[in-house]
């Protein structure tokens, strides 16, 4: 049986993960810098960029620019990363000249909490003084956050991850509400999508608090609701997220034919 | 006639960890499973060194063995974790029992912090870290990072005090015998890291000859003016990666992160691949001449 490609999945013949790499690629327009660090968010980026913005340019903070990659990376240094980049320099050139110097479009990073103002923590879990668990840290996490133009997020939504206060703030959303990030000297834009295995969120342009996009098919906002620690903001209208088309499932499963950041048996 | 003249710097594995006294503070190079200098830190286990400070942007096994065998007591850096897999699990544990203290900065400032040791300057200014817990909360430092309004734009600047270890420690792809070194691939914040050190130790994948180097001064990204010493160092990354030379070993970076759970099994493994083997060259018979050769980069990949 021909597909037409265009034409959406059903539900049953995509995954979660999958919908949630088609969101992020989505978020990335031809030609942009996109900084990204491994997992979806790279899955993402090379989706885009087979689909439709060929022109994007991928940056990884160990030095990797305008990455072609063909197989998929582990780490943020792997030298698979290096497949027909422009250069592979290190952090003060990524990081710094590009990130710092005002010239990335759009940043990825994941979280393990974020709270209503987009603020995110990857660092601690439990008190500072006497944590649960001790996470990776920043990375180049805050460092994106401060200067990209925009910034995805892709997490877990739970309970326990959107919260109303962070154990920890590693990275800044827009702080305690409006102009706080200009008060505080920071330049980038700040978050824009916050993607999770439920919905995407947005934030409200006037008192930048976050608030529903769209419900993922099948999943309603009560269930949104039920696990969000933080007040979210419902619109009246809340849409369903555009399910994945065939060419987009298509080209992903190639992206990651091993199933490494997305494993096949999970729908 | 040439030959004569070149300055000898080479010394063994066993007589660069014997030059870090304990309580010494170390530039650890290498970023993320790009060149960690893995054999470095076996030996310095081997060795039984102790109260060591580390500062590094991004790190994982290495530091986690390091971590482990109670080398380093301080850390200064932005992220540790094994990368695809999980949490280090030997950092965890340390921190826990309170024998590992770690102080949290961005990569960016982390590379800057080096830079600023280079460059002969007590801080360099950033513009992260800003309005969060970065700057907020410090684990042992007394000064950490200080926000102030620009002298000259009035704008919020964060500054972080620069680095000058005792050494610095990098693990190049090849290196001549009187320091110059060239590194394939991304450089991660080894250009500033190996600046930043009052002394430097340089190993490397191969030794060239001072012919190729002077033949080829363009990719001299460490010159020898900076570097103190200089050791051969095959597989010196393995279980990770070298640009160029070979691939990481995925199924032994799993076995370590299984196995290190618990503290037994990490004790295990120590004794296994580290302190039960005598030498780096035996640690790689231990692990295998056939399994090494298939991890060979293939061209032209380079992975």
């Amino acid at each position: 049986m021909k597909k037409n490609l265009k034409e959406h999945a059903k539900p049953g013949e995509y995954s979660t993960l999958e919908l949630m790499a088609v969101c992020g690629a989505r978020a990335i327009k031809n030609g942009e810098v996109v900084f990204v660090g491994t997992g979806l968010p790279m899955v993402a980026a090379m989706l885009a960029k087979r689909l439709h913005a060929p022109k994007a340019k991928i940056v990884y903070e160990a030095g990797f620019i305008d990455s072609n990659a063909i197989d998929i990376a582990l780490s943020i240094a792997d030298s698979r990363l290096e497949y027909r980049a422009s250069a592979a320099i290190g952090l003060i050139e990524t990081l710094g000249m590009l990130l710092q110097g005002g010239r990335v479009d759009v940043g990825f990073v994941g979280a393990a909490q974020i709270d209503e103002y987009g603020n995110l923590n990857t660092t601690y879990i439990g008190d500072f003084e006497n944590p649960r668990v001790r996470l990776p840290g920043s990375g180049g996490g805050n460092d994106i956050v401060s200067s990209a133009k925009r910034i995805v997020v892709i997490m877990k939504h739970e309970k326990r991850k959107t919260v109303k206060k962070l154990d920890y703030m590693t990275s800044p959303g827009y702080l305690d509400g409006p102009n706080a990030r200009e008060r505080a000297g920071l330049r980038g834009g700040g978050p824009s999508l916050v993607v999770t295995n439920l919905c995407q969120m947005k934030f409200d342009e006037e008192t930048k608090r976050i608030r529903l996009a769209t419900v993922h098919p099948g999943v309603t906002v009560e269930t949104v609701l039920e696990n969000t620690g933080f007040d979210l903001i419902i619109p009246e209208q809340v849409l369903e997220t555009e399910p994945p088309t065939y060419e987009e499932l298509e080209i992903l499963r190639s992206v990651d034919p091993m199933g490494i950041y997305i494993p096949r048996e999970q729908k | 006639m040439v030959e004569a003249d070149v300055e000898d710097k080479r010394i063994t594995l066993k007589e660069a960890a014997n030059l870090i006294p304990d309580g010494a503070h170390l530039f650890w190079g290498g970023f993320g499973f790009q060149r960690p200098p893995m054999a470095f830190a076996h030996e310095l286990v081997r060795q039984g060194k102790r109260e060591l400070t580390i500062y590094t942007c991004g790190s994982e096994i290495d530091i986690d063995i390091l971590a482990g065998a109670k080398v380093v007591s301080k850390f200064e850096l932005a992220f540790f974790a094994i990368e695809g897999i999980g949490l280090a699990p030997n950092i965890q544990r340390r921190i826990r029992d309170g024998s590992v203290q770690i102080e949290d900065y961005t990569n960016l400032a982390m590379a800057l912090r080096f830079l600023g040791g280079a460059l002969g300057v007590p801080f360099m200014p950033l513009k992260s870290m800003l309005g969060t817990d970065l700057v907020a909360k410090s684990k042992f430092r007394t000064k950490k990072v200080k926000v102030i309004d620009c002298p000259f734009t009035g704008e919020k600047v964060a500054l972080v005090p620069s680095v000058r270890p005792d050494f610095s420690i990098i693990h190049a792809s090849r290196v001549d015998i009187e320091g110059n070194a060239q590194i394939d691939g991304i450089k991660g914040e080894d250009i500033e890291g190996a600046r930043a050190g009052k002394k430097t130790i340089v190993l490397a994948e191969e030794i060239v000859d001072v012919e190729f180097t002077r033949a080829n001064p363009d990719l001299t990204v460490i010159p020898n003016i900076y570097v103190t010493y200089v050791v051969e160092c095959p597989w010196g990354a393995y279980p990770m990666m070298v640009y160029n030379y070979y691939d990481y070993d995925m199924e032994h970076i799993r076995m370590y992160y299984q196995q290190c759970k618990t503290e037994e099994g990490w004790r295990k493994y120590c004794e296994e691949y580290i302190t039960g083997v005598e030498s780096h060259m035996e640690f790689l018979k231990k692990i295998g001449f056939e399994r090494l050769l298939k991890l060979r980069a293939r061209k032209p990949f380079g992975y």
